[in-house]
């Protein structure tokens, strides 16, 4: 085989070492560090790129319930102020009524009294005219005078006839 | 056949040249070393200042190579191995372009070449002994007794795992040699048979030929990765003998 021909080994030998070495050379001192810190700084990149999405997810799933929370307890509080609100409403209704009911009774209540006053008034004013008329036609017809209780006493008598026979 | 299918390996003196007495003689295999020290000197340096975050073709092709072997030796031998990443980097490129140079025709396949995988393996394995011996000094004789041997079985293992660790740098020369060697034997061989085949038969070893030769872009990088990786395995025994971890860091 011509691998095996032993006078090409030294130069072979000679040359691989020194292209070996200076290949070596070259890429510890040019390429490696420069290639292996990139990959390091771009693993580092992802890697906190990675963090720091999960860390916004996180905070964005958190702001999410403050959010849920805070919208909860809003509603439960119109809620509530709806229901004071209703509650106000119908109290003040109710007292309003109760109000008015009881207004609208003391008006009917001094109604009923005055007229019943002014009836009775009526009457009374009625019976003395009466009395006075009965009485000057009488004295017409007696012609004398009664003294003032005989008047009276005729007078009523006259008066208990004349409405009994009205009632009648 | 006019011509061995063994001629592709054939080298011969361009530029005599002698270094007091020694032989250094320029050749096609010298050539194409310098070839291939170029090739990866413009790929990796330019990768390695390009350094942009988002890589163009270039660099990821570089970082892709680098990050192969970086893990490659991260699995192997843990982050304290990274000390040995230049070179075990430097050895991976070497071998895959001198390989991959080998495929394109009329060039020469510099690992084909007992001598060149020799220097490589012994290297390997003479760093690896020297690291072995540092780290653990007489105890790393161990090695040649692996844990859990019965007292009785010491005289007999000893010789057999002398003759393993011996098989060590050879094989791992061999097996790169011999890959190579035989890819192209075989590629010469059909190309050969497709020449005096004629069209009638000729097309048969011909479309082999093509096939072959994808096959062969394939060994030629299974063969850098697998010398590569025994390296890491070798220096990697030499740090953590037994396989413990507390021995070595």
């Amino acid at each position: 085989m011509p691998q095996f021909e032993s006078h090409f080994f030294s130069s072979l030998i000679f040359w691989e070492v020194l292209s070996f070495a200076i290949l070596f050379f070259v890429l510890y001192k040019f390429a490696f560090p420069g290639i292996l810190s990139m990959l390091e700084e771009r693993e580092k990149k992802i890697k906190d790129s990675l963090d720091q999405a999960e860390h916004h997810r996180s905070e964005a799933e958190r702001k999410l319930k403050e959010y849920e929370a805070k919208l909860n307890t809003a509603a439960k509080e119109a809620d509530g102020i709806l229901a004071a609100a209703k509650e106000r409403a119908q109290r003040l209704m109710e007292e309003n009524e109760q109000r008015m009911t009881v207004e609208a009774e003391r008006i009917k209540g001094d109604a009923t009294r005055e007229i019943d006053h002014e009836r009775r008034k009526a009457i009374q004013d009625i019976r003395a005219q009466t009395t006075d008329l009965a009485l000057m036609v009488a004295e017409k017809v007696v012609q004398r005078s009664l003294n003032e209780a005989d008047h009276r006493k005729f007078a009523d008598e006259a008066l208990e006839a004349l409405s009994k026979s009205y009632q009648r | 056949m006019e011509e061995s299918p063994l001629h592709p390996f054939e080298l011969h003196n361009w530029i005599p040249i002698s270094l007091g007495g020694l032989d250094i003689s320029i050749n096609k295999a010298v050539v194409m070393m310098w070839v291939v020290v170029s090739l990866v000197t413009v790929l990796m340096v330019m990768a390695g200042s390009a350094r942009k975050l988002v890589p163009g073709k270039l660099q990821s092709l570089a970082e892709i190579m680098v990050d192969f072997i970086r893990s490659m030796i991260m699995d192997t031998m843990g982050k304290a191995g990274m000390r040995f990443f230049p070179l075990i980097a430097t050895l991976f490129l070497f071998i895959l372009f001198c390989n991959l140079i080998g495929m394109i025709p009329g060039s020469y396949t510099v690992t084909s070449q007992i001598i060149v995988t020799a220097v490589f393996s012994f290297l390997v394995y003479g760093l690896s002994l020297v690291m072995g011996f540092l780290l653990h000094g007489v105890k790393y004789l161990g090695v040649l007794v692996p844990p859990g041997t019965p007292g009785w079985l010491v005289p007999l293992m000893i010789p057999i795992e002398i003759m393993s660790q011996v098989a060590r740098p050879i094989s791992l020369a061999v097996r790169l040699f011999a890959n190579m060697t035989a890819g192209h034997v075989l590629l010469g061989v059909l190309f050969g048979m497709a020449i005096s085949g004629g069209l009638l038969i000729g097309w048969l070893p011909f479309a082999f030929t093509i096939a072959i030769n994808g096959l062969e872009v394939g060994i030629a990088f299974i063969q850098a990765y697998i010398f590569t990786m025994l390296t890491c395995v070798y220096l990697g025994d030499a740090f953590h003998l037994h396989g413990g971890d507390d021995h070595a860091h």
